[in-house]
């Protein structure tokens, strides 16, 4: 009688005790709507503060259209009046400056981050709806950008520079937000900044589950991705694009030709560091499959292309996520 | 073994195995929910399941007007520049939203779904 009772207090006990506790937090920075959810953590109200602070820090630090008292932010790099001739970047802005220049190198060129005139040209005519850009006035813009002119020890020549660091900053902001977190024993999270997600440890020690949007207006799921401790980033021409004479134009602009790449619908990166994947998803979008496969050869990332023509090309590695 | 064993194991056991089927029955068969979130508060609950009528809300530039209700949830009004997110119509699924950003209005879709995100 005893034994058979302590059974069902197990059984009991397994099926119903599964549920754990979950705290969530919305914040808006970068211009867009971040979730953050925490499992089984203590002291919610001093992590999410300290999350608040670090977007905010990088929302401030990548900002190119607000100036911040004491901040030498991208607006101030490019807008400063200061005689100074050189300015000593804070790390955390350097540090993605950085990881921009590096990637603007190995993709010969295509993803830069010292484009914003370029983008600005576009973002007009995005805004009004209609027409498209002429090369003049692009080259135009281009003509205006002064390098980004970088020493070792994070000293910008102060020749105000167009960076824009959209396609890096979010990813960016949210590894150093993962890394808070696993520093103060919060391993199970989950944060969702619009386009950017970043996984810990599963909250039932199974695995999350992000469902890959199809790049169109039907927003059907077309794949599921199981997986921890990862990063996931889609970059995509279908949130941000305006249609002129037939033809969508959206937001990704390669810096060689100065107009949106037309390869993809879509391409989402897989790997740890979701500053990393950010990058990448950019780069990637730029390029065709094979450039982009040698691209990343050498690092642990997995990718799902989305062809322009609707086909789905992945990476072997995606399988281990299916 | 003796006998109360048996009779434990007889009754009790497919009772408990029903309670947990109907426990796992009702929660698939649990009401979509929508959360109307300002900032990070949920400042308005609205089940889907009944009959679609119309809300109000406070955003940041203003009254949001929502219609919601047969399972789906739409911002009808709000002041924004864009409109955005009262021309984006309609959403029915839990992983979609509508983010009304100049009136930091977040609309979520909570249901038994077992997608922990969407991109």
């Amino acid at each position: 009688m005893k034994r058979v009772l302590k059974l069902i207090l197990i059984l009991l006990f397994i099926t119903g005790c599964s549920n754990s506790k979950v705290d969530s937090h919305n914040f808006f920075y970068m211009d867009t709507y971040i979730n953050v959810k925490i499992y089984d953590a203590e002291n919610t109200d001093s992590i999410f503060k300290e999350v608040d602070k670090i977007y905010k820090e990088y929302h401030e630090l990548a900002d190119r259209y607000h100036e911040y008292e004491g901040l030498k932010n991208v607006y101030y790099l490019k807008n400063n009046d200061s005689t100074d001739e050189i300015i000593k970047l804070d790390s955390k802005l350097c540090n993605m400056i950085k990881l921009g220049l590096d990637y603007n190198k190995k993709t010969n060129g295509s993803f830069n981050i010292n484009m914003s005139n370029i983008l600005d040209v576009w973002k007009n005519y995005r805004e009004k709806g209609e027409g498209i850009p002429t090369l003049e006035e692009l080259n135009e813009a281009k003509n205006k950008i002064n390098p980004i002119i970088l020493n070792d020890k994070c000293e910008l020549s102060n020749n105000h520079p167009s960076i824009d660091l959209g396609a890096i900053a979010k990813g960016y902001a949210t590894e150093k937000v993962g890394e808070y977190l696993r520093e103060n024993k919060v391993n199970k999270f989950i944060i969702n900044a619009g386009g950017n997600v970043l996984v810990g440890d599963h909250y039932n020690n199974d695995k999350f589950k992000i469902g890959l949007e199809k790049p169109d207006q039907t927003k059907e799921i077309y794949k599921v991705l199981k997986l921890n401790n990862k990063s996931v980033v889609t970059s995509g021409g279908y949130e941000r694009f305006y249609t002129y004479e037939g033809k969508n134009y959206h937001h990704i602009i390669d810096y060689n030709t100065m107009y949106p790449a037309n390869y993809f619908k879509s391409v989402t990166i897989i790997t740890k560091d979701s500053g990393l994947a950010d990058t990448l998803s950019t780069c990637l979008f730029l390029m065709p499959i094979e450039e982009g496969k040698k691209l990343i050869k050498d690092l642990e990332v997995d990718v799902i292309w989305y062809t322009v023509d609707d086909k789905v090309v992945t990476t072997e590695g995606i399988k281990n996520y299916e | 073994m003796n006998k109360n064993d048996k009779l434990l194991i007889v009754f009790l056991v497919p009772i408990l195995l029903i309670i947990l089927l109907l426990f796992k029955l009702t929660s698939v068969k649990s009401n979509k929910v929508a959360n109307v979130y300002y900032e990070n508060q949920v400042i308005l609950t609205i089940d889907l399941s009944g009959e679609e009528q119309d809300y109000n809300v406070k955003g940041y530039n203003g009254n949001v007007k929502i219609k919601a209700g047969n399972g789906k949830i739409k911002v009808v009004e709000e002041t924004s520049e864009k409109h955005l997110c009262s021309k984006q119509g309609y959403i029915k699924e839990s992983y979609e939203t509508i983010v009304c950003l100049p009136n930091k209005i977040v609309i979520k879709i909570t249901s038994n779904n077992d997608l922990d995100a969407t991109l």
